[in-house]
């Protein structure tokens, strides 16, 4: 099954509800789906080899920050029986409980977000933008600020490149490398700032403002992915409304 | 078609108080001419271009400006406040930032500029693939923009404008980032451009100004200091040596060395077109 933008973007609003409105379990359950449904379904494939990398190394790390935010919670937030005690370290359940409810509920947010842009393409972003009428003004901000993230690693690695060269210590241990973070923040930031200037110029003068793209899809498809939209946009109410009458009658 | 381009006593600064960027700059360029204007950095060669343009009116709202320019039909008192697309194409210094990331190839990255025009698809058709030949660029149509080397992005970029066939081209710097090889192929495009589209070009390599432009403009400090054809330029060489970099005055002693000492050679030709020999 294919799915197009409208599908994706209502995908990632009910999947927002369900961070804050679901119960942790189910979140988890969520986040279990969206790992596989990157295999499953075609129009969730990140777009390349690069955008894979990322997500995975995503996870990686996501997976990290939940660990650590549980045990630091567990640690410090006492309440509840002890569950585990390491050396004269003891785990409290409560504290336990909140990390994981918070960790989890982050991890399905950004998780949501992030296999949103791996899997689309920027150029199909914009193109959906123009065509639902958004003003161009906001869809050429929207564009430099996806650009200039898509092109971070990059730029960073660049940065580091030009710094170690001038003798900084951007590649030695932690405080070396806090020290050194001004002079590669610095560049960065600035020749962001000019090339994000010089990018919109350069798109204006070649008429991105001058109108919206129309274009239309074939009218049979477009009919069955608004349904599919509609099917999500239902199932995210629903979920409001579930919300609703479980917490007044809790 | 090309546009005849007047400024009259354009005067701009950044802001009330500051120094004026250009001041009184009064020139006209025929249609389908092209122009260099030289200046060292700083001498207000941008700002001229951004203003030609419209970005400047656009973009920079505390602007304090005088003067007057006419594009074609279109008379400016004191300057365009929107962006002129597509009666004026502006090619930046820099001409990765050109390219829009938006698109997979070198074909639909031209074609962007078209369907920001909203043109039919067989005129989009018609248009790109005798551009990217005339650029020598339709080897290059289905890869991707962004891994072209310097001089051919530098073309595809130039595609992207010309895709609009604006009346009038702009161009800063655009030899900042090539080799010898790549401005030999610029110089051979804006050789072409003759009589289709009126060219003003900035640029710092005298040598490579003398070999396209018909007028000569050089700026300093944002006043026009010489406005005349190349032979008069080279006539007046010594006024501008402290105004322009070394290296350029180095590259046009050696054309005229060359020029004496291999004859027949394309520096001899250009040289004797110049009056120079």
């Amino acid at each position: 099954m294919r799915l197009d933008l409208s599908s994706k973007l209502a995908l990632v609003l009910l999947l927002w509800l369900c961070a804050f409105l679901l119960d942790w379990s189910i979140n988890l359950i969520l986040i279990t789906l969206l790992i596989l449904v990157r295999y499953l379904l075609p129009g969730y494939r990140p777009q390349s080899a690069r955008a894979s990398k990322s997500f995975n190394k995503f996870l990686f790390y996501g997976g990290t920050i939940v660990f650590l935010f549980a045990g630091i919670n567990a640690l410090f937030l006492r309440g509840g029986d002890v569950v585990l005690t390491i050396a004269t370290l003891d785990f409290h359940e409560e504290g336990l409980m909140f990390g994981i409810r918070t960790a989890v509920r982050l991890l399905l947010l950004s998780i949501s977000i992030l296999l949103f842009f791996a899997s689309t393409p920027l150029r199909d972003f914009i193109r959906f933008l123009q065509q639902k009428g958004l003003p161009p003004q906001l869809v050429l901000v929207l564009l430099l600020t996806l650009h200039f993230l898509d092109q971070l690693p990059a730029r960073i690695h660049q940065v580091f490149v030009a710094q170690e060269a001038r003798g900084a210590p951007v590649r030695a241990g932690i405080f070396s490398r806090s020290q050194a973070l001004f002079s590669v923040v610095s560049p960065l930031v600035l020749s962001s700032i000019i090339e994000s200037i010089d990018r919109g110029t350069a798109l204006e003068v070649r008429g991105f403002l001058h109108k919206p793209v129309p274009m239309p899809a074939a009218a049979h498809e477009q009919r069955s992915r608004n349904l599919l939209t509609a099917a999500v946009i239902l199932l995210s109410v629903a979920i409001i409304i579930y919300s609703v009458l479980r917490w007044l009658l809790v | 078609m090309a546009a005849r381009l007047e400024i009259q006593g354009l005067s701009v600064r950044y802001s009330a108080g500051a120094t004026p960027a250009l001041n009184e700059v009064s020139v006209g360029m025929a249609a389908g001419s092209c122009c260099a204007v030289l200046g060292p950095t700083g001498a207000g060669k941008t700002t001229l271009l951004h203003v030609l343009s419209g970005v400047l009116g656009r973009h920079h709202s505390q602007v304090v400006a005088s003067g007057s320019i006419t594009i074609a039909d279109a008379k400016f008192s004191p300057l365009p406040k929107i962006i002129q697309f597509p009666l004026v194409g502006l090619a930046l210094q820099d001409p990765s930032v050109q390219i829009s990331g938006i698109r997979d190839t070198v074909y639909d990255e031209v074609q962007f500029t078209l369907d920001n025009l909203e043109l039919p698809s067989h005129e989009i058709r018609q248009r790109i693939p005798p551009l990217l030949k005339r650029l020598g660029i339709d080897h290059l149509s289905h890869r991707n923009p962004t891994t072209l080397s310097g001089g051919e992005t530098q073309r595809v970029a130039l595609a992207t404008i010309l895709a609009a066939q604006p009346s009038v081209l702009l161009l800063d710097e655009p030899t900042t980032a090539l080799d010898l090889t790549a401005r030999v192929k610029l110089h051979r495009i804006l050789k072409s451009l003759r009589e289709k589209t009126t060219v003003v070009v900035t640029d710092t390599h005298v040598d490579f100004a003398l070999g396209v432009a018909h007028q000569i403009v050089v700026l300093d400090q944002g006043r026009v200091i010489f406005d005349g054809t190349p032979r008069e330029f080279l006539a007046a060489l010594e006024n501008f040596e402290s105004v322009l970099p070394a290296a350029s005055w180095r590259r046009v002693r050696t054309l005229i060395k060359t020029a004496k000492e291999q004859p027949g050679s394309p520096h001899q030709r250009l040289a004797g077109r110049l009056g120079i020999v």
